[in-house]
């Protein structure tokens, strides 16, 4: 059976654009997201991986070495099984810096763009046979297939399709981080090829031996078989081999691109930790019954090619097609999703640092090119290796070839994450080694030996263990006798598993996002940058007026990362570096706490053991000072803020996360300039500091102290905290009860006062009296009934203010008499109009003689007292003040009204608050209307306020009292008065 | 993980030993893979 070349190449067309047209509606979005983004697509894109090797030498393998043709699953399952181990910390190092390749991933870990050059020249050297061996297993398929055929019109053919699918759907979007058209299309691939192999497999079972149990049978009289599958030397070459694709599921560019920069979530890569082995555990399944079936024709053929010549043999087009389909979406997947990882690495590490575009330019046109350029060259790169007579090399061996290379940076991955103490010394002089070893003992003689048998005998597994062991032995030896630069040892810090970022604090000396956006536009040109600042911002959801350094940080590692994911982590560090420069600062800056903080507040809370209970108590001890009835604020030494708790939010109305990260001197006054100068200040307490909050006086006590960094005994310190006591209430009771003092001091002085006077009165008007009484004089006594009339006025005051002076002294010793209502009005109003400036007032009273109550008059009048002054000072100068009482039920109503301004709906709950005054400063001492709640809540009664009274108007206040009322009769009021005491 | 790999270990010793059943390192295989399932579903990728 044969077919024509018109035939394989229609096919092969159709099926490649068939990729097109999956690769383009997906990117058009008619394929749900849902679909598109399903783990299961990125499960089988990895499939990616399965490439010629695992479809076609998996047969050849299984001859030689039995089941040694399973290392290569095994290898690349073990990658993925202990994902936890290797592939997550990874996964979240690539996410974190956008690290696109192992070489931006080796170049970021050992801060050297030079670790990116060399690992792309060498990837670059050992993967260009793997692409060839790609072209060459579709050209000897067709050669096996349609004899008389061209193989190479067809391989340039494959050639310029994958070259066209690779541009158009690989590099369309310079720095975009996920190509859902190609994975589509690659996971497509990955279908059709197990589904090829399934299919061919379950054929060469019925086709060549009737049944399963036809061929366990047909196996029992071949027992050679059976007893080659367990040929397998593993200790040498098994567990090699292994190694060998385990290392290649992170070394190799498209399992690199494919399992890092593709992804969805880390969730979909813990799917696809067993998921992928499925896959290859599926794809090795039928290779067994291929190759048993394959020998029982008799074929001539070179085993690898059993899956096509099973079809062809058995006389079946569709399984020889259809086998052949899958070998070519084996190679097409892989040369696709390879050169594209690799033109990315060029470009970062090969191109860029070389020649860099200029601002004028468009960097993502010129980006986007320059990956199409390279893209091409490296398909045809494989294509002029591919042309090597094929008798050099078996197909095993190019393969082998390809993948030993990627071994050497085993011994630096592993590095990345287990052995902060490696550097790039090591790194170089270990990889030199390996590199030399496999170069000078594997590639030159691949390359130039002219002899296949040599290459035959070649024990490949040797020089692999021999190159490994070298490069690891030197890596170890070189990093330890060498010395590690502070970059280097920070970003071991970052990279390494038992370590979280410690990044250090420092200041930019960009300040803004515009800053940013002029500081970058110079290298970028300003609307790139502006652009990258944008996304950058819209990352970190912050918003272009931010400000504070915390945030500038985040925003400059923002931009990095960005930026890495565009040109390479090298590119980028050298233009953050360049144009975004930190502050230079006497001192190291202070651990960024916050972003440790951050960071640790990201992971969810589902941390077990030690890990859990270290959370929970750093958890605790942060509530504590998060929930202190005292504000709290700790900052840096060069004060930016780290902490400031609930109680400075409650009392700034500044959250948490507008003051964290931010220097004392931006934040709003007066706490800006109060919290700052204390921080200035050399002593570390400041008591009863006042000033200005609103229409409020706030006084607060301040303390600090520094705070020690753990275990350094150079004297330094990681900052300061503060404490900021609010006492404003205490300020405000301390300051109403001095008053309250010099009031009853000077009570107690008018009372001694008027005692010593009264004697002398009463001495004036008993002589008056006797002048009055004892002369006939006319005009003499009219002056002594003058002078009697006088001290008699003079009495009262005395008695007036000698009373006043002692309400209140003593609750306990207060009076309960029956008292007249019209009594203790008249004496306010006398003592009121005392004053000078209520001489103009217009006092209206209402009330009649038969109202009394039980109480202390002197209380009574007090209160009468300070609601009249209350009235008056709400009114004019000449404003009419009305006071009346009347009984209603048994109740005494007594009201104070006034036409003044009434009481403001925003303090009229708190009028009756201790302390609480509307007056100018000395004129009032808030405690007149407590004091009056206090006294009427004392007799039994009660008080309301009604403002304003002229709803019209929206004037005047009306303060109306009730006391229970004592019935007037006479015997009652004697007998009261009895007893009252 | 040290499960999976014991079970990898002593999968790889049993492929070597003599054996009708050609098929019996897939079944091992199938077995590690839904252990490996079986562990990993309640896996935390962002665990510390």
């Amino acid at each position: 059976m044969s077919f024509e070349l018109t035939t394989l190449f229609g096919l092969g067309s159709v099926y490649l654009i068939a990729l097109f047209g999956i690769a383009f509606i997906t990117e058009k979005g008619w394929i749900p997201k849902k679909i598109v983004r399903h783990p299961a697509i990125y499960i089988l894109s990895l499939g990616v991986f399965a490439s010629v090797w695992a479809y076609y030498t998996s047969v050849g393998n299984a001859m030689r070495d039995g089941y040694g043709y399973l290392a290569h699953s095994i290898g690349i399952s073990l990658a993925f099984l202990f994902s936890p181990l290797l592939l997550h910390p990874l996964l979240s190092l690539t996410r974190t810096y956008q690290l696109s390749s192992l070489s931006d991933l080796l170049a970021f870990r050992y801060r050297s763009p030079w670790a990116g050059t060399i690992t792309t020249i060498v990837t670059l050297v050992g993967v260009i046979p793997l692409l060839a061996l790609q072209i060459r297993a579709v050209s000897d398929t067709v050669g096996i297939l349609a004899p008389d055929a061209s193989q190479h019109a067809l391989a340039i053919s494959f050639c310029t399709m994958i070259t066209l699918f690779a541009i158009f759907f690989g590099a369309n979007h310079p720095g975009k981080s996920r190509h859902d058209g190609l994975v589509m299309a690659i996971a497509f691939e990955s279908v059709v090829k197990l589904l090829a192999l399934l299919s061919v497999g379950i054929f060469a079972i019925y086709a060549g031996f009737g049944s399963l149990g036809g061929m366990n049978e047909w196996l029992a009289g071949r027992p050679d078989l059976l007893e080659g599958l367990q040929n397998t030397a593993y200790l040498s070459s098994f567990h090699v081999t292994a190694l060998l694709f385990f290392t290649a599921a992170v070394a190799m560019p498209h399992m690199f691109y494919m399992t890092f920069n593709e992804i969805n979530s880390p969730r979909t890569l813990t799917l696809a930790s067993w998921g992928l082995p499925l896959y290859f555990l599926l794809l090795s399944l039928p290779i067994l019954p291929i190759l048993w079936a394959g020998l029982k024709t008799g074929s001539t053929v070179q085993v690898e090619y059993y899956p096509v010549v099973i079809g062809m043999e058995y006389e079946s087009e569709f399984f020889t097609l259809f086998a052949y389909l899958g070998g070519l979406s084996a190679a097409s997947g892989l040369i696709i999703v390879i050169t594209l990882a690799l033109s990315n690495m060029c470009l970062n590490h090969l191109i860029l640092p070389i020649y860099q575009p200029s601002a004028n330019q468009d960097i993502y046109k010129w980006l986007q090119w320059s990956s199409r350029i390279l893209i091409t060259a490296l398909i045809w790169a494989g294509f002029l290796f591919y042309l090597i007579p094929e008798d050099r090399s078996t197909m095993q061996l190019i393969g082998t070839l390809a993948f030993t290379s990627c071994l050497q940076f085993l011994p630096g991955i592993m590095a990345i994450l287990y052995w902060p103490k490696g550097n790039k010394k090591g790194f170089f002089a270990g990889l030199s080694i390996g590199v030399f070893i496999w170069f000078f003992f594997l590639m030159l003689p691949i390359a130039l030996d002219t002899d296949p048998t040599y290459l035959s005998n070649l024990n490949w597994k040797q020089i692999a263990s021999f190159s490994l062991i070298a490069n690891t032995i030197l890596f170890f030896s070189v990093s330890l006798l060498t010395t590690t630069t502070d970059e280097e040892r920070s970003s071991a810090d970052l990279c390494a598993l038992d370590s979280i970022k410690r990044r250090k604090r420092t200041g930019l000396v960009a300040k803004s996002s515009t800053e940013f956006i002029r500081s970058l536009g110079k290298p970028l040109g300003i609307r790139t940058a502006t652009r990258e600042v944008n996304r950058a911002l819209a990352d970190l959801g912050f918003n272009e007026k931010e400000r504070r350094p915390y945030a500038m940080r985040s925003l400059r590692g923002r931009l990095e990362a960005n930026l890495s994911g565009l040109m390479g982590p090298s590119i980028a560090r050298e233009l953050i570096d360049s144009y975004l420069p930190y502050r230079q600062v006497s001192e190291h800056g202070s651990t960024d706490l916050n972003m440790v903080e951050n960071r640790i507040e990201s992971y969810p809370s589902n941390l077990s053991g030690m890990a859990a209970d270290l959370d929970k108590l750093r958890r605790y001890h942060r509530q504590i000072l998060l929930d202190l009835p005292l504000g709290v604020c700790s900052l840096g030494m060069d004060s930016e803020i780290t902490t400031w708790n609930g109680a400075l939010e409650k009392l700034t109305g500044l959250s948490n996360a507008e003051a964290i990260g931010s220097q004392l001197i931006e934040l709003p006054e007066p706490w800006g300039s109060l919290l700052n100068n204390f921080f200035l200040d050399d002593t570390n307490n400041s008591y009863k500091q006042t000033f200005e909050l609103g229409n409020q006086r706030k006084t607060v006590n301040l303390h600090k102290s520094l705070i020690d960094r753990p275990g350094d005994q150079s004297g330094r310190h990681e900052g300061v905290v503060i404490l900021l006591e609010d006492i404003s209430e205490t300020a405000l009771l301390e300051a109403g009860l001095t008053h309250s003092e010099r009031l009853a001091s000077i009570g107690r002085l008018a009372a001694g006062v008027a005692h010593e006077i009264g004697n002398p009165i009463t001495g004036i008007a008993c002589l008056a009296q006797t002048i009055r009484d004892e002369f006939q004089d006319t005009e003499l006594k009219g002056m002594a009934q003058q002078i009697i009339e006088q001290t008699d006025r003079t009495s009262k005051i005395l008695q007036s203010l000698v009373s006043f002076a002692h309400a209140g002294s003593n609750k306990n010793s207060a009076n309960n008499e029956v008292i007249s209502i019209a009594d203790c009005i008249e004496e306010a109003k006398t003592l009121i109009l005392l004053d000078n400036k209520n001489k103009d007032l217009v006092l209206e009273v209402q009330c009649s003689t038969d109202l009394h109550i039980l109480g202390d008059s002197q209380l009574l009048i007090q209160v009468l007292i300070n609601l009249i002054n209350n009235a008056r000072d709400a009114s004019q100068a000449t404003g009419k003040i009305q006071i009346s009482a009347e009984e209603r039920g048994n109740k005494v109503r007594v009201s104070v009204s006034d036409e003044g301004i009434g009481i403001p709906v925003a303090i009229r709950d708190r009028v009756f608050d201790p302390f609480f005054t509307t007056k100018e400063a000395g004129e009032g001492t808030g405690l007149g209307l407590s004091l009056v709640f206090s006294i009427v809540e004392d007799f039994g009664g009660d008080i309301d306020i009604i403002s304003p009274v002229n709803k019209v108007r929206d004037s005047g206040t009306q303060v109306i009292l009730r006391f229970p009322c004592y019935h007037s009769k006479p015997d009652q009021i004697a007998k009261a008065g009895a007893t009252g005491q | 993980m040290v499960i999976i790999y014991l079970l990898f270990l002593v999968s790889v010793d049993w492929i070597n030993q003599s054996s009708v059943h050609w098929y019996r390192p897939f079944g091992i295989g199938f077995l590690i893979i839904v252990i490996a399932a079986w562990t990993h579903r309640e896996r935390d990728t962002d665990e510390l």
